[in-house]
């Protein structure tokens, strides 16, 4: 929402919404971006990810240029991986941030281990992160098969997508069968659980799981979007307060 | 025989990497019959369980599981991804 919008909704005079404004960025209850007439205003501690939940709903090929956060393959996606360095820079701990990394590493690498070939339309994952009032977020989103079919093959049993992901989370099964893998998403939910202020929550078509204290508040922002991803968006928050 | 791991990159993700990360260790140590081979973590950012199952899965394979030990260390994503692939 712009000044103007405020101006127009509340019926006060636009001094007087700056005024507002500053007092309620000085309390860090909400973040500026952008410069000039394009300013916007965000409430602070929540993330921004229109863009990236239209683009995994979307039932057509995304129009467009993604811009950056967009991995075509998995060396760009490993080269982003290391600008999580950079949040120890806004308070993340170091001792954190091999975790955080790890974490990412196993949810965006899935993505290409198991759509490789069978992409939707757009080859690779959306990957971005945020930080905002002492809350980082992380969304890794991909247009492929989802887990209920990349799953589905190995084991018929499973019966939707919900099951699949709960398989997938919390049992050693993978879709690459007969290698013998399926630990990273159990890694995943591990480090999440383990921390204090920490959460993941994973969507995939009509599935939705979350885990970790904060897992509740990932899946509200994933669920809010009215469209299932075509494939898979997950989302992963933490506190670094 | 110690192998630096940090002369693999700082950040150890992904199963193709850790794969070619074990065939390169392979054609480069020539461990003499019951020496050990030692994993040295020091300098490396992080490690993924993908990438530490490729890398320990292959060498166990040559080698024998009791020879290829990994050194101690204060990382997390080591301490977690072992937690993980040795359960």
């Amino acid at each position: 929402m712009r000044p103007n919008d405020l101006k127009k909704e509340l019926g006060i005079t636009p001094q007087a919404i700056h005024r507002h404004l500053r007092s309620m960025v000085a309390a860090s209850e909400i973040e500026v971006i952008g410069r000039g007439p394009k300013t916007l205003y965000y409430i602070a501690g929540n993330p921004r990810l229109d863009k990236v939940l239209n683009w995994s709903a979307s039932n057509d090929r995304p129009a467009g240029d993604p811009g950056e956060s967009n991995c075509e393959t998995r060396d760009v996606f490993t080269a982003r991986l290391s600008h999580l360095s950079s949040l120890t820079k806004t308070g993340l701990k170091e001792e954190d941030l091999s975790l955080v990394i790890s974490v990412a590493g196993e949810i965006g690498n899935n993505c290409f281990d198991h759509n490789l070939g069978n992409w939707r339309d757009v080859p690779g994952c959306w990957f971005e992160f945020q930080v905002t009032a002492g809350r980082l977020w992380i969304c890794i989103a991909d247009r492929g098969q989802g887990v209920f079919r990349s799953l589905r093959r190995v084991d018929p049993s499973i019966p939707d997508d919900q099951s699949a992901l709960i398989t997938a989370f919390e049992k050693t099964l993978s879709g690459r069968a007969p290698e013998n893998r399926g630990n990273g998403l159990k890694f995943v939910r591990n480090i999440i659980v383990v921390g204090e202020k920490r959460g993941v929550a994973c969507r995939s078509g009509a599935g939705i799981v979350d885990y970790g204290s904060l897992g509740q508040e990932c899946r509200s922002v994933l669920a809010v979007h009215p469209h299932p991803p075509i494939g898979t968006v997950t989302l992963i928050l933490w506190s670094m307060i | 025989m110690r192998i630096a791991l940090k002369s693999y990159g700082t950040i150890l993700t992904s199963r193709p990497a850790g794969r070619e990360a074990a065939l390169s260790m392979k054609a480069h140590i020539h461990p003499v019959p019951g020496e050990m081979i030692e994993l040295d973590f020091d300098g490396v950012l992080s490690v993924g369980p993908s990438w530490l199952d490729e890398v320990l899965s292959s060498l166990r394979g040559d080698y024998g599981r009791e020879r290829v030990i990994c050194l101690p260390t204060k990382n997390f994503s080591v301490i977690e991804s072992l937690r993980v692939i040795d359960a």
